[in-house]
């Protein structure tokens, strides 16, 4: 199998990409309830990778006469109403318990939601200490939340293959995004790429999932975001919170840091505040 | 000129009985036709659309070829349950062209509207039809029929996909927002309620403004807005919060912010009888007095004629 066939076998098992299993039970729980809060709503999608990207789609390609894509969940609640993104919660949380046999990804999915989030939370963290305005915060995590999707299809589609690039990785003591290419002949961005085309989620997160492993190749407009997601994603895996499958991740760019204005002592500091978050909605979510 | 028919006015379920008469018992259908040519566009396709579908056979020749556009404004049983009953379905001849828009889970317009012919539910099936059926999914955008008639459409604010149509021919504009509720923050804004947290809170007023205000601007100088209305606002605000409906005073709300010069409602809670109409009639004119709009009740039967402008 060559990389284009690949890449196609891929593309069809995007549509039917199931959530993260941490999420799983409580999206179940909290989209069963008829009285469902949206604060409730809100705060589970946005733990969820997969979820969040689905109800962002949707939202997109439903108003795509909107003069700017909506990145924000609570924005999205309100304009589809509750029900909506509840249903579409709900049967994305049921793809998971039918595709649950055939699972054989190498991934830990607690280890990598826990990953996702944290960088989430963190490049949330750095956008405030860059001083972002506060009506784009959110945008951030949700770019960093996202960062890593194109593993998922990755690690499910062509689990064998992908056992074998995650050996290579640690008997090579390469980053994953080398191995992968090396192997398959293209990385985890470029299938990230491909769904952030495939369902035309918003440039912010295109740019972040393309870019966040060679930030200084980037030279659109949101450089802030693409460094922030590189320094997030760097500082969460140097700091053993979770599993992103990449044992010897690549340097820092510090020019990505510097870009952001962010010295190594703050950098640092943002460890409690990330595990903290993380244990948040881990006993949210009652992960064990 | 435009001129619209109104065959269904009602919400929800039909309600035939002596409470309804003035008013009308079927769901909603509009007919609008526009141009000397008279082309046909319907809106919606409830449980008035039969009594059009037997007046267009009833007045064409054999061999003549009905044609019309009919534009759903969403997918609820109460906008579509007319369809299996609209005559000339049957008839080799008719050219029917279907706007809605798609569901959220992607399920072709098609399909959402071919179930209903399904023999479990009615005895003849879609395959068996024997007009040209041609189906167009939309989604927000802009449409052209014949003659220069632009129809220009939005999402609206209900439990389903739902939109709301503008028809602009020569200068003159007919604006439907039905189902609809004005958009609201869902989030808690109060600090002492449980779940508050303040970048929320101030997301979910900006987007509840700006959606209310996209909403306004597509309405805007309407020659004639019809508007949902299915509930008075106390109905509304005791326990019908969320259902994707608007009060009367929403409606003369909407109407007088976006500049409309007449305005239409429509959409009747299938609770509401014939006397109900004369005291809220009455208590919306008297608002819209201050902006010089005109407002009416849609009864079944009303025919609204409007010159164009250009």
């Amino acid at each position: 199998m060559d990389a284009q066939e690949r890449l196609s076998k891929l593309a069809s098992y995007i549509d039917r990409m199931p959530s993260l299993p941490p999420t799983v039970t409580k999206v179940l729980e909290i989209c069963n309830d008829r009285a469902t809060s949206p604060v409730d709503l809100n705060r589970v999608i946005s733990l969820d990778p997969v979820l969040m990207a689905r109800v962002l789609k949707l939202i997109n390609s439903a108003y795509y006469g909107l003069p700017n894509k909506v990145v924000s969940m609570v924005r999205a609640i309100i304009m589809l109403g509750i029900n909506t993104v509840k249903n579409l919660a709900l049967s994305t949380a049921v793809m998971d318990t039918l595709n649950r046999k055939t699972d054989l990804g190498v991934l830990n999915p607690v280890g990598f939601w826990r990953h996702s989030l944290a960088v989430g939370v963190t490049t949330r963290l750095l956008a405030k200490m860059h001083g972002e305005e506060l009506s784009t915060i959110d945008e951030y995590f949700v770019a960093g939340l996202l960062h890593d999707i194109g593993k998922i299809p990755m690690d499910r589609v062509l689990a064998k293959e992908y056992v074998e690039v995650i050996e290579y990785c640690r008997e090579r003591e390469v980053p994953l995004h080398v191995a992968e290419r090396e192997f398959l002949g293209f990385d985890h961005a470029d299938c990230g790429r491909l769904i952030v085309d495939t369902w035309r989620l918003p440039t912010t997160i295109l740019d972040t999932v393309t870019y966040h492993h060679r930030p200084a190749e980037y030279r659109g407009a949101n450089s802030a975001f693409v460094y922030a997601v590189h320094t997030a994603n760097y500082f969460v895996n140097a700091s053993g919170i979770g599993e992103s499958g990449d044992n010897y991740p690549a340097a820092l760019d510090e020019s990505a840091r510097e870009g952001l204005g962010v010295d190594q002592t703050k950098l640092s500091e943002l460890a409690n505040l990330v595990d903290g978050e993380v244990q948040k909605a881990e006993n949210f979510l009652k992960v064990v | 000129m435009i001129r619209l028919r109104f065959w269904g006015v009602r919400g929800s379920i039909p309600t035939p009985g002596a409470h309804t008469v003035n008013t009308g018992g079927n769901t909603s259908c509009i007919e609008l036709r526009y141009g000397e040519a008279e082309h046909l566009v319907i809106i919606d396709a409830g449980t008035g659309i039969r009594g059009l579908g037997e007046l267009l056979l009833r007045d064409a020749s054999e061999t003549e070829v009905i044609r019309a556009s009919l534009f759903l404004t969403h997918t609820h049983w109460d906008h579509i349950m007319g369809f299996p009953f609209f005559a000339p379905i049957y008839r080799k001849g008719t050219e029917l062209d279907l706007y809605g828009p798609v569901t959220w889970e992607d399920e072709s317009l098609k399909k959402v509207i071919g179930h209903q012919l399904n023999y479990q539910y009615f005895p003849v099936h879609s395959g068996e039809l024997a007009a040209t059926l041609r189906y167009h999914e939309l989604r927000e955008e802009r449409v052209e029929l014949a003659d220069g008639m632009i129809v220009h459409t939005t999402y609206l604010n209900h439990p389903v996909l739902c939109l709301g149509y503008r028809f602009e021919y020569r200068g003159t504009s007919v604006v439907t927002a039905f189902d609809t509720e004005p958009f609201r923050n869902l989030f808690p804004t109060d600090p002492s309620q449980s779940g508050f947290d303040p970048e929320i809170a101030a997301e979910g007023e900006r987007a509840a403004r700006e959606e209310n205000s996209r909403l306004l601007s597509f309405y805007r100088n309407a020659d004639l807005l019809i508007h949902d209305a299915q509930y008075t606002r106390e109905e509304h605000r005791r326990d019908r919060m969320g259902w994707g409906h608007s009060s009367f005073d929403d409606a003369i709300e909407n109407g007088m912010a976006s500049g409309a010069r007449r305005m239409l409602l429509f959409h009747h809670d299938p609770e509401r009888r014939d006397d109900d109409f004369e005291h809220i009639l009455a208590r919306c004119r008297n608002i819209a007095s201050k902006r010089n709009m005109r407002v009416d009740i849609a009864t079944e039967g009303l025919v609204i004629e409007l010159p164009d402008a250009q």
